[in-house]
């Protein structure tokens, strides 16, 4: 075999295991939040530091909204009457913000990634 | 980590080093892939690259047109510039992009995505496919991003053949303006290093401007290669 078939072959067979490998889903921590007249509610939320969590964001608005965060790396689509899935972390001990693109100044909020029994992440 | 994932994180860091010096004679520098599509989002793209070797430069600048048409697919189409052996500039290809994003970032281990790209040379019958593997995995502050392409051309003029690209990207996320990086690139005859910058500004709602910056030097010859790059992206 020629070495670029046997590089496409090794492609295909990579493609293949990179899909067998997602199709194990653990349960996730999940947290929801709100997003009501270009608000978020609740602003705050506390995740466990160093585990991956989802977000459940239901955007109650008549319109679409977009998730940003450079802090967490993260940016979606909400779409209005619909839940959306964001997933986080594993993150360090802090404060991350977000914001909504659309509305800047009124959708905002922060995720606080505290240590069990250590609450202050200040 | 479960061991599954172990096995499969090897199995695909094994097969991407092995294919790191496959076949390729085109231009092997160019924009490293994030696997990440945001829906209801249009671009325009302008790419730019210059490849000084000790007997030629070699030009080739690119704009294109973006539109997702749903949360993980993405279509781009492009017009391809370039300068011929007589130094005239000109139009050269078209090309039809889709970026498909696999997976939910952050969901998995690693995020996942595919880039599919159909080329065609500019009055004549020379095609070119390509599929492109986009794998890119978060540490901390950091983000490491591979591409591998498998590509197929054919036509009249050229030898029908399969060539694969594999480029590599460690990022650091400093600040959206400016998160400096190191790029890796290889192909047949051609493996290059260098640092790049990126960064973005926002703008009001969905819009803003992204860009990329980066200077490859190629190792493996000991002749003059250096590749500049840069890509600026407006999003809305």
């Amino acid at each position: 075999m020629t070495k670029p078939k046997a590089a496409a072959v090794i492609y295909i067979l990579m493609l293949f295991a990179c899909l067998m490998s997602h199709t194990a889903r653990a349960a996730l921590p999940e947290y929801t939040l709100i997003l009501k007249n270009h608000l978020f509610y609740p602003q705050v939320v506390d995740v466990p530091a160093g585990k991956k969590v989802r977000l459940v964001i239901e955007n109650q608005d008549a319109e679409p909204e977009e998730f940003d965060s450079f802090d967490l790396n993260r940016e979606k689509v909400l779409f209005p009457g619909r839940r959306t899935v964001i997933y986080v972390g594993p993150l360090e001990p802090g404060i991350y913000d977000f914001f909504g693109e659309f509305h800047p100044n009124q959708a905002k909020g922060q995720i606080r990634a505290v240590t069990e029994g250590q609450p202050d992440v200040d | 980590m479960k061991p599954n994932r172990v096995f499969y994180g090897a199995l695909c860091l094994l097969t991407l080093l092995l294919s790191a010096r496959a076949v390729a004679d085109g231009q092997v520098v160019d924009r490293v892939y994030h696997p990440y599509v945001l829906a209801n989002e249009h671009r325009l793209e302008w790419r730019f690259m210059s490849r000084q070797t000790s007997e030629e430069n070699y030009l080739a600048q690119r704009v294109g047109f973006g539109h997702s048409v749903n949360e993980n697919w993405i279509l781009e189409l492009y017009l391809i510039g370039e300068r011929d052996e007589q130094g005239n500039f000109g139009l050269e290809a078209y090309e039809l992009e889709a970026r498909w994003m696999m997976t939910e970032q952050g969901q998995y281990w690693a995020d996942w995505g595919m880039v599919f790209e159909v080329e065609k040379r500019h009055g004549q019958n020379q095609w070119e496919v390509a599929s492109g593997l986009v794998m890119e995995k978060e540490f901390d502050r950091n983000s490491l991003t591979l591409n591998w392409f498998m590509i197929y051309e054919w036509g009249e003029n050229i030898h029908d053949e399969l060539e694969s690209e594999f480029r590599v990207q460690y990022r650091y996320r400093w600040m959206p303006q400016v998160q400096p990086s190191i790029e890796f690139y290889s192909g047949e005859n051609y493996i290059g290093l260098g640092p790049a910058l990126m960064g973005l500004q926002r703008f009001d709602g969905q819009k803003q401007l992204k860009w990329e910056l980066g200077f490859i030097t190629e190792l493996s010859n000991i002749g003059k290669d250096h590749t500049l790059r840069f890509v600026l992206e407006y999003e809305f």
